[in-house]
């Protein structure tokens, strides 16, 4: 289960401005639920995400998954915790550009040094289940906007997270693309995988494997 | 899982091939870093290799030098000395031999250079074992009288290049033409030493400079034990206050006078290529690209901790330095010890005027090669990784922002 309590995230942009991204929320996620965040951008959608994630720490407050509190975690922790619970789809995908496609999915497995068969296995199979198996020697620059996405839902779950968190996951892409992609999310869905989306797509909201639609507004959640 | 290794649990293949990639990626910019620092660690290494060659041919001179000379000063310049001097320097307690040398610098115009002519007799004993070997293995007085010469493989190759293949025509003092036959070519004990010399009769070296049967250049003295060399030289220099006593080790400090001059001259080079380099490190130091630092912030989002980056980063500045490093050792070589260091070489044998051209010995020094590597690889991989650390240690959201 995922739990942020009385979280405050303030940005400082200098040092004599800052920004307010969240203020003293509170949410729970069961585990094996789906959850939309909807609102416009900057309302504070994406910090939530990285908070989960521990791509950065709260002002103030508690993100606690599993009864573990992750904001607490030393840097090296947090990149082990993301790196056996969490699979991240960035907005921008976040791939590296000039190397192939299956060099990206297997990233995240670089550092476990694994042998050679269980990490080409684990890339087959990702690749398979998210049909880009056909583009894995080409280079991520040379993809287009789908298949980009698809790669890195790949790399989100190649080392088979509990917890999928996808940020504005459809907003460079066209309407058949983004129906292909909730199609992918109900498959992840039917895995019993916690997953989190950050989106102002109205394509997202009110689908029936959707368990809960979260407004987000300045900071807040509205309830 | 297969069970793994030590060696493979402890080297994780596939960061290297990581940062080999990493490498590629960004090829242009690499190629460029790869070109100074070979040509950096090639010009480093070359003026360390020359500068062990001359020293140990230095070494070697040094080691083959008289311990005693004595020279006679008239009018404050070295005239020839009598050689009634040998018997009363031989009574003094402690000389074991001493010897009359006749020999002089020949100045050969074609060649614009000086040779050193010594004169030996075979029913003497010689000073040095090289001279010894020269004087039991040829006979100067062939069957057809005519003289003949024993010459370095300097002077051999200046005088085929001015068409003397059989003899050579020596100028008298009195404007007289000396003819010699060129008996053969030896190696001495070092070829910085013997490169221009030519070894003949002591007769002959008499008539070609005009020097008396009762007088020689100088005279060398050698003492039974080491450490009275100074005590004996201020023994002889009582007995002729007129004569000049100059003992190995004033040599030893004129040798290298002239060769600290040298290495003065490549230190200024060394320091302009140390100034480079850590330009170069500066720069790198200073910061990295935002593509670098989006990298950065990609891994640690994904899963990478601070050490897993920092080891990605140190294969790749450590496959690339060594690389550098390795192919500037062997341009190094190849230059200094096949092509025997064109332009370079100049600097440092700047008395060629006196000693005609040499080769430098090959001498392998691992000290050399640790010392170059570490002036150069460790530097260049801290200055990837400090920055590398700098931003792998921020938080991943703030970098990839």
């Amino acid at each position: 289960m995922i739990e942020l309590k009385d979280v405050t995230k303030i940005y400082e942009v200098n040092k004599n401005e800052s920004v307010r991204a969240l203020s003293e929320i509170n949410l729970k996620i069961k585990e094996g639920e789906l959850v939309i965040l909807k609102g416009s951008s900057g309302s504070g959608k994406s910090t939530i995400l990285s908070l989960i994630a521990a791509l950065s720490k709260p002002t103030s407050g508690e993100v606690l998954v599993d009864t573990k509190k992750i904001s607490k975690l030393p840097d090296n922790f947090s990149s082990e915790y993301r790196r056996d619970n969490i699979g991240f789809v960035f907005q921008k995908y976040n791939l590296i550009p000039n190397l192939s496609v299956k060099e990206n999915i297997l990233l995240p497995l670089v550092p476990l040094n694994l042998d050679a068969q269980s990490m080409h296995q684990m890339s087959e199979s990702v690749m398979q289940r998210f049909h880009i198996e056909h583009k894995q020697d080409v280079l991520v620059r040379n993809l287009s906007g789908g298949e980009q996405q698809r790669a890195a839902i790949a790399r989100a779950n190649i080392n088979n997270p509990k917890i999928i968190l996808a940020d504005e996951p459809t907003a460079n892409l066209d309407e058949k693309l983004s129906l292909h992609f909730i199609e992918m999310l109900r498959e992840l869905k039917a895995s019993n995988k916690t997953i989190v989306i950050a989106t102002h797509d109205p394509l997202f909201f009110g689908l029936d494997f959707v368990d809960r639609e979260i407004q987000v507004h300045n900071g807040s959640l509205v309830l | 899982m297969k069970n793994k290794t030590w060696l493979q649990g402890a080297l994780n293949i596939y960061l290297i091939e990581y940062a080999l990639s990493a490498i590629l990626r960004q090829k242009y910019k690499n190629f460029f870093i790869l070109s100074i620092f070979t040509f950096l660690t090639f010009l480093l290494a070359s003026v360390f290799f020359i500068t062990n060659s001359i020293k140990y041919e230095l070494a070697s001179t040094l080691e083959a030098l008289p311990q005693i000379i004595v020279q006679k000063i008239k009018a404050g310049r070295q005239d020839d000395i009598d050689v009634s001097a040998l018997d009363e320097i031989l009574s003094i307690a402690g000389v074991s031999d001493a010897v009359a040398r006749v020999w002089g610098y020949y100045y050969f115009q074609n060649a614009g250079v000086n040779f050193t002519l010594m004169g030996v007799d075979e029913y003497e004993n010689q000073y040095k074992n090289s001279l010894e070997k020269i004087v039991q293995k040829f006979d100067f007085n062939n069957e057809e009288n005519i003289p003949s010469m024993i010459v370095g493989q300097g002077v051999k190759e200046n005088m085929l290049r001015n068409y003397y293949k059989q003899y050579f025509n020596f100028i008298k003092s009195d404007g007289t033409l000396k003819k010699v036959n060129i008996a053969g070519v030896f190696d001495g004990d070092t070829q910085l030493e013997s490169n221009d010399m030519i070894v003949m009769s002591k007769d002959e070296v008499r008539e070609i400079f005009d020097i008396q049967q009762t007088k020689a250049t100088d005279i060398i003295v050698k003492v039974a034990n080491p450490e009275e060399i100074n005590t004996i030289a201020s023994k002889i220099r009582l007995m002729y206050p007129e004569c000049r006593v100059i003992t190995n080790q004033d040599l030893q400090v004129s040798y290298q006078n002239i060769f600290d001059y040298k290495s003065g001259i490549f230190l200024a080079l060394f320091i302009v290529c140390l100034f480079t380099f850590f330009m170069i490190v500066y720069d790198k130091a200073s910061g990295l690209s935002s593509e670098e630092k989006r990298e950065i912030g990609i891994l640690k989002a994904i899963g990478w901790r601070v050490d897993d980056v920092l080891k990605e980063k140190f294969y790749e500045s450590f496959i690339l330095s060594f690389f550098a490093y390795v192919l500037g050792i062997g341009f190094a070589f190849a230059f200094v010890y096949i092509f025997q260091a064109p332009l370079l070489r100049n600097i440092f044998i700047g008395y060629s005027e006196l000693k005609t051209s040499f080769e430098l010995p090959f001498v392998f020094d691992t000290q050399t090669l640790f010392l170059v590597f570490f002036l150069s690889v460790p530097i260049y991989v801290a200055a990837t990784i400090l920055p590398s650390w700098k931003v792998a240690t921020l938080e991943a959201d703030e970098v990839i922002r």
